[in-house]
């Protein structure tokens, strides 16, 4: 059985153009020009290239820069032979454009709730050894910003023994820094900065805090946002760094106000059991909140600026906590006051403290 | 078999039509969109196989061979190799920060930093690289041996030297790395020769390099004699101040138009030096647009983009490959038996340091 048709061809090996025959016998062909008889090659090792204007391009396997140029209607023994078209790519051509969209479109939807859905499950399944390591590799000793006396040791363990049922896996500190900011990280570190807690006017404010920043240790939060960040960057990777980033932090952002509104219920639930007020932390938001109405009217205390980046503020949390103010409830200060003014001035007292900072973090 | 390009209008001509690329450029985005930008390497490898289609040297027209599945390759390489290192560095140096290591981290940062810039070097080679490995012409395509590492060593030292004295030395080096760059090229068996000067370049140079000092001595001058005679009497004063202002706005928009119009101009000499001065074999190359040409194309493509509330930007691997194909011109002659196959290894993986780095590739 043979057959011919006219071809171009280049051989791959120089750049002269040939006009040959495509002569079929079988499953393999022969390339003929006048004098020169080019095969026999194998169909099942030709390769579509590209469409060049009015013709098609076939390549071989492992015969570089090997061409077989088909234009104007092909027959059809021929044409059976020869691999598909290619046009958007492998499954796109297999499944269709609109089929394909879309699945596409499925799959990326799946891929997303996925990376922001998982880590609520996948961050507690992460073992504490690898969270404590986490931690310690970040944090350390805090550069040896970490202050310490016996008074103020003892007041802020009693602190926290009063909001927590299991004060022994946590690491609270009060930090050598002047800036009104507390941090939670993993590994069950709480820091507090030394400028939150001087310019609280009572213990109750700080334990408002330190229960919030407990609420996102214990809600994993932070390796939550960890998870959730990781996969949004790899899910995320494939589209252009601005628009990326764009979409990536809206996202990340609503489900930290999602976890601020958490450690906020976490904070207040801890308040009610350990009968204090909260209505000193709502006074600490009710500041706060006033700092953000008018904070350029030369007020020096740009610190609180630290806590408001950080902790996106709006009057309905100081409503929040002032509406868990239960009455006629028999409420007692968080700590006593000499102990108070220990923990107040704990960084004061602590003269092997280092102090000052040089980062910004929430 | 020789071809005397001496009496051809141009050895390069376009055939596209926007149209044509429009139904190309339209279900790219589509696709890309739904598959969070993975589809983008496929999209790209479509619009260079549909524009290098209708590209035609001399009497045949080129071939781009390239994969998506090779870019996408890349880029999960850059991503392993680079972007996930990354990552971790700036957790670890964080991490320092805190324990105040801040000298260390500063350290581990500037070496991030020189990675980075030798690597951005290697990925414009490797770019250019794979461009030319998958260019066929007549079924010859081009390549490199060089792998590209040496040339990421001489683009951070020559960079450095042009910045160096005042940044009047970045003629000398992107005239220098380009010479480098594709005296390392080569198409079938000839290498390309590239010996561009880069003294005929100063000039225009120095016209970008002065625009705002020229602008800066012009606002003064101005609101020098401004205020002189302003002080003469009230009334002037006024107007004076008035005139002064609407000076200003006019210097600070000159800026915005002046600075560009004149980093256009040194572009378009500086393209044209360094196409003029390269060769292959017995061909040599020229670019003859000039700098109107390239304010109208810069201008046409903004226009473009901005009419179009930003969708015209698909349009601009189009618009780019036109007016580069447009303006390119080839002398000499070729011998078409002997331009035989290129014996350069091709390698697997496509611009996936270029596409992390997002430069432009010649
Ligand atoms: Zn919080």
């Amino acid at each position: 059985m043979s057959a011919f048709f006219d071809a171009w061809h280049y051989d791959g090996k120089n750049a002269v153009r040939r006009k040959v025959e495509v002569q079929i016998i079988g499953r393999q062909f022969f390339l003929l020009e006048t004098e020169q008889r080019h095969g026999p090659f194998a169909f099942s090792d030709v390769e579509y290239v590209t469409r060049k204007d009015d013709a098609d391009v076939y390549g071989l396997k492992a015969a570089d820069g090997w061409r077989l140029m088909l234009s104007g209607p092909v027959p059809s023994d021929l044409s059976a032979m020869l691999p598909a078209r290619r046009n958007y790519g492998g499954w796109v051509d297999r499944l269709g454009f609109g089929k394909a969209a879309v699945a596409f479109t499925l799959a990326s939807a799946a891929a997303v709730a996925i990376v922001l859905l998982s880590p609520q499950w996948l961050a507690p399944l992460i073992p504490d050894s690898v969270d404590e390591k986490l931690g310690d590799a970040l944090v350390g000793d805090f550069g040896g910003r970490f202050c310490s006396t016996p008074a103020g040791d003892a007041a802020l363990k009693k602190l926290v023994a009063s909001l927590d049922a299991n004060p022994d896996d946590l690491q609270v500190e009060v930090a050598k820094i002047d800036m009104v900011n507390a941090v939670a990280l993993p590994g069950g570190k709480v820091i507090l900065f030394d400028g939150l807690v001087k310019q609280a006017r009572s213990p109750d404010e700080v334990a408002g805090v330190l229960a919030h920043e407990i609420g996102h240790v214990r809600e994993k939060h932070v390796m939550q946002a960890l998870l959730r960040q990781m996969g949004l960057a790899v899910v995320l990777g494939g589209i252009d760094g601005n628009s990326g980033a764009l979409v990536n932090n809206m996202l990340s952002m609503s489900y930290s106000r999602e976890s601020e509104a958490e450690a906020d219920a976490h904070s207040m639930k801890a308040l009610g059991g350990a009968n204090i007020s909260p209505i000193g932390t709502a006074s600490f938001f009710d500041r706060l909140s006033k700092m953000d109405g008018s904070a350029n009217s030369g007020t020096s205390d740009n610190d609180i600026a630290g806590y408001m980046s950080s902790h996106p503020l709006s009057r309905s949390r100081k409503d929040a906590f002032e509406k868990s103010i239960v009455k006629g409830k028999n409420y007692k200060p968080a700590l006593t006051p000499a102990e108070w003014t220990e923990l107040k001035t704990m960084c004061t007292q602590d003269r092997n403290a280092k102090s000052g900072f040089g980062f910004d973090f929430n | 078999m020789n071809d005397d390009l001496s009496h051809r209008h141009s050895a390069f001509r376009f055939y596209g039509s926007w149209l044509e690329f429009a139904r190309i450029a339209f279900p790219n985005l589509l696709l890309t969109i739904v598959t969070l930008g993975i589809y983008r390497f496929w999209a790209t490898t479509r619009e260079r196989e549909y524009l290098w289609s209708k590209t035609e040297f001399i009497d045949e027209r080129l071939e781009w061979t390239g994969k998506g599945i090779e870019l996408f390759v890349g880029f999960v390489m850059a991503f392993l190799l680079i972007g996930l290192p990354l990552i971790v560095i700036q957790l670890i140096s964080q991490g320092l920060i805190f324990r105040g290591e801040a000298i260390l981290a500063g350290v581990i940062t500037l070496m991030m930093f020189l990675l980075l810039f030798y690597l951005t070097g290697v990925a414009y080679f490797r770019a250019l690289r794979y461009r030319l490995s998958r260019t066929y012409w007549r079924g010859i395509r081009g390549g490199s041996d060089d792998p590209g590492l040496q040339y990421g060593l001489a683009y951070m030292w020559k960079s450095v030297v042009g910045w160096l004295p005042i940044f009047l030395g970045v003629p000398w080096s992107m005239i220098s790395l380009w010479n480098d760059r594709w005296n390392a090229m080569s198409f079938g068996p000839h290498r390309f020769s590239a010996t561009a000067e880069w003294k005929p370049l100063m000039k225009r140079y120095l016209l970008f390099y002065l625009v705002p000092f020229l602008l800066f001595m012009g606002a003064v001058v101005f609101g020098i004699s401004m205020a002189a005679s302003g002080g003469t009497s009230d009334a002037l004063g006024s107007t004076g101040i008035a005139i002064g202002a609407i000076f200003a706005i006019i210097a600070v928009l000159s800026l915005y138009i002046f600075l560009p119009l004149a980093a256009l101009a040194y572009y378009s000499k500086y393209f044209r030096l360094a196409v003029g001065g390269l060769r292959l074999h017995n061909l040599e190359f020229d670019f003859r647009a000039r700098a109107p040409d390239w304010i109208l194309f810069f201008l046409a493509n903004m226009a473009i983009v901005i009419c179009t509330l930003g969708i015209g930007y698909i349009f601009m691997p189009y618009r780019n490959w036109k007016f580069f194909i447009d303006h390119m011109e080839a002398y000499g002659e070729i011998n078409i038996d002997d331009l035989t196959q290129s014996e350069t290894v091709v390698a697997k993986h496509g611009e996936g340091l270029l596409d992390a780095f997002d430069v432009g590739a010649i």
